[in-house]
């Protein structure tokens, strides 16, 4: 019964944890992408830039 | 399927569905396309320039290793072995913790700014040591990825209730691999990072929607309560699970610390941060996903096995459940079935479609970076330093987009002609290990152990390759042929408990770090290679 227990509590906070990192995911990564081709297009008009 | 079974099948897969699918697909091409104009130097083409940012790096890491194929193998261990198998995805998260909080191995490598693994391998031992890690890397990596296709094209066909006896598997194969390698061959690794927040987005929605409807379907307590009568306590304690054991608990750890500190994979995400700090913060967030990955698939598995067992008995015999026999002149086919049928029974239209979206999102993502990875490495570290001239980046990038496309259509053929016994996973694991056993070993002994040596490294390098003893069409052979040597009574049963894959596995990684060790005490580096660890050079 104690491995039942703690399939419940792990599969419960997976999906808790997973919809959180989903969320946060989008949100914040929407931002890096726009930061990133802010980046590749400025090395792309100035090839000095690029490393 | 056979047709019998996708009649039994009822899929509710309609032309909305399709529609849904063939939008998304478009996006991502649509995407690799735009993506295109900023793929014009190597460390774009690779590494998307070193310009992504945590989230990015969690979503494209995410996306990569919560591939189809990992979806399946999940499937189908949840399926045969219960919630027993959950610690699998327990370890690998646990384990992908560990090394975000203390940066192990993906720290250091991203300090020293290499591109690849073997690159890092010419540095610290050497370009003979570079050039056979890049050969035995590509050999082992694009064995695993043999199944990928296939097995992603099996969850097509079961989810739409297509007939795999005709056309309908080598044409989704043919669809999906075009679509992958136009994408992947255009944009580079800007290109995958980009879909692979697409795909991110998409997959997670779609796995938190069936994983809730699923649970609406069957009730909590009931799928616990059906595992608990038709497996008993070996449905849950992966111990005393006949389908693991502690060998295997054991094996799957090490997968775990492989799979995020070690594969090449997940190294090049690490590689292309911004700073080593982000790739500790990336690991740190991504361990949620590395252990998800594993333990929803496998629960989707579960809920199938529930779903056969009380749901929709008819379906029992075609997977080797229950008590009914099969209608004569059928044949019974793989479990990796189970799960794509049970979607495409519970799920409602739309939602289907959304669902197939994310798992062919899931599937692409995959397949763009291992085929990305593999093909950069043959040209950074096998053909660029074996030339005596040096390679321009238009000619690398050339080289790398051909060689693209000739890894798509190895794993077309091999997913069509081979014909192995293993569960996908321990297919996969084992296919794994040819390189990773040697990369674990190098990887280690280079950045924190001032005497490893060149010769240690090189050995150990081909003492991984051991780990090809795992693969079930070799290892059945041998262990039957040690069993009559020892004239023990030669059955598969036999043979099976003898050489087990996690048994070999574990018995290659250990074999190889013996090796390492023992050649570099034997022959050591005269005089000392001073070494490129950061970590070691503050000492």
């Amino acid at each position: 019964m104690v491995w039942i227990a703690i399939w419940k509590v792990v599969l419960l906070s997976s999906l808790a944890l997973f919809a959180l990192l989903t969320v946060v995911t989008t949100v914040r990564g929407a931002g890096d992408v726009r930061r990133l081709f802010q980046r590749l297009e400025e090395e792309r008009q100035d090839p000095e830039v690029r490393e | 399927m056979n047709d019998a079974l996708a009649t039994a099948a009822q899929t509710n897969f309609t032309g909305w569905d399709w529609g849904i699918v063939v939008v998304y697909l478009l996006v991502s091409l649509g995407i690799g396309l735009y993506v295109k104009r900023y793929a014009t130097t190597m460390t774009s083409y690779i590494a998307a320039g070193r310009g992504v940012g945590v989230w990015l790096g969690v979503a494209t890491m995410s996306g990569t290793e919560m591939g189809l194929i990992t979806v399946m193998y999940n499937a189908e261990k949840g399926f045969k072995g219960g919630f027993a198998a959950f610690h699998i995805g327990v370890l690998a998260g646990l384990v992908t913790l560990g090394v975000g909080l203390s940066g192990f191995i993906v720290g250091p490598l991203r300090d020293l700014g290499v591109l690849t693994i073997p690159e890092y391998y010419e540095r610290r031992f050497g370009r003979k040591t570079r050039v056979l890690g890049g050969i035995v890397l590509a050999l082992g990596g694009i064995l695993n990825m043999g199944l990928f296709l296939k097995v992603g094209s099996m969850f097509i066909v079961g989810v739409t209730g297509l007939s795999h006896a005709g056309w309908a598997l080598p044409l989704v194969m043919t669809a999906l691999l075009t679509l992958v390698l136009v994408y992947t061959v255009l944009g580079g690794m800007i290109s995958v990072v980009v879909t692979d927040y697409v795909q991110f987005v998409v997959l997670s929605c779609g796995m938190l929607l069936a994983t809730g409807m699923a649970i609406k379907q069957l009730g909590w307590d009931s799928i616990f309560s059906e595992v608990q009568s038709q497996m008993g306590m070996g449905g849950f304690d992966p111990l005393a699970s006949p389908a693991f054991g502690p060998e295997y608990v054991a094996w799957q750890a090490v997968l775990g610390l492989v799979g995020c500190a070690v594969w090449p994979t997940a190294i090049a995400r690490a590689l292309a941060m911004e700073s080593s700090t982000a790739v500790k913060r990336q690991f740190t967030w991504s361990s949620i996903a590395f252990a998800i990955r594993l333990i929803v698939p496998c629960f989707w598995g579960i809920c199938a096995f529930v779903f056969v067992t009380r749901m929709a008995p008819e379906l029992g015999p075609w997977f080797g459940v229950g008590d009914q026999s099969l209608p004569p002149g059928e044949e019974a086919v793989s479990p990796l079935f189970a799960m794509p049928i049970f979607m495409g029974r519970l799920l409602p239209v739309g939602v289907l479609g959304l669902v197939s979206a994310a798992m062919i999102a899931a599937f692409m993502s995959t397949h763009d970076s291992y085929l990305l990875c593999w093909s950069s490495v043959i040209v950074q570290d096998v053909i660029a330093p074996l030339r005596r001239e040096s390679l321009s980046i238009g000619s690398r990038v050339r080289l790398t987009r051909i060689l693209i496309v000739i890894i798509g259509c190895y794993i077309w053929a091999w997913g069509l002609f081979y014909e192995g016994g293993d569960d996908i996973w321990d297919y996969m694991a084992i296919t794994g290990a040819i390189y990773f056993t040697g990369a674990f070993a190098l990887l280690i002994g280079g950045l924190y152990w001032q005497r490893a040596s060149s010769s240690g490294a090189f050995c150990a390098l081909l003492a991984g390759c051991s780990a090809v003893l795992g693969l079930g069409p070799i290892r059945g052979p041998v262990a039957r042929w040690m069993l009559a040597a020892a004239g023990k009574p030669v059955t598969n049963e036999a043979a099976e408990t003898l050489l087990s894959s996690a048994r070999v596995g574990l018995f290659s990684v250990a074999f190889t770090l013996a090796v390492f060790v023992i050649v570099s005490l034997l022959l050591p580096d005269s005089p000392p290679k001073q070494t490129a660890s950061p970590a070691l050079n503050e000492e």
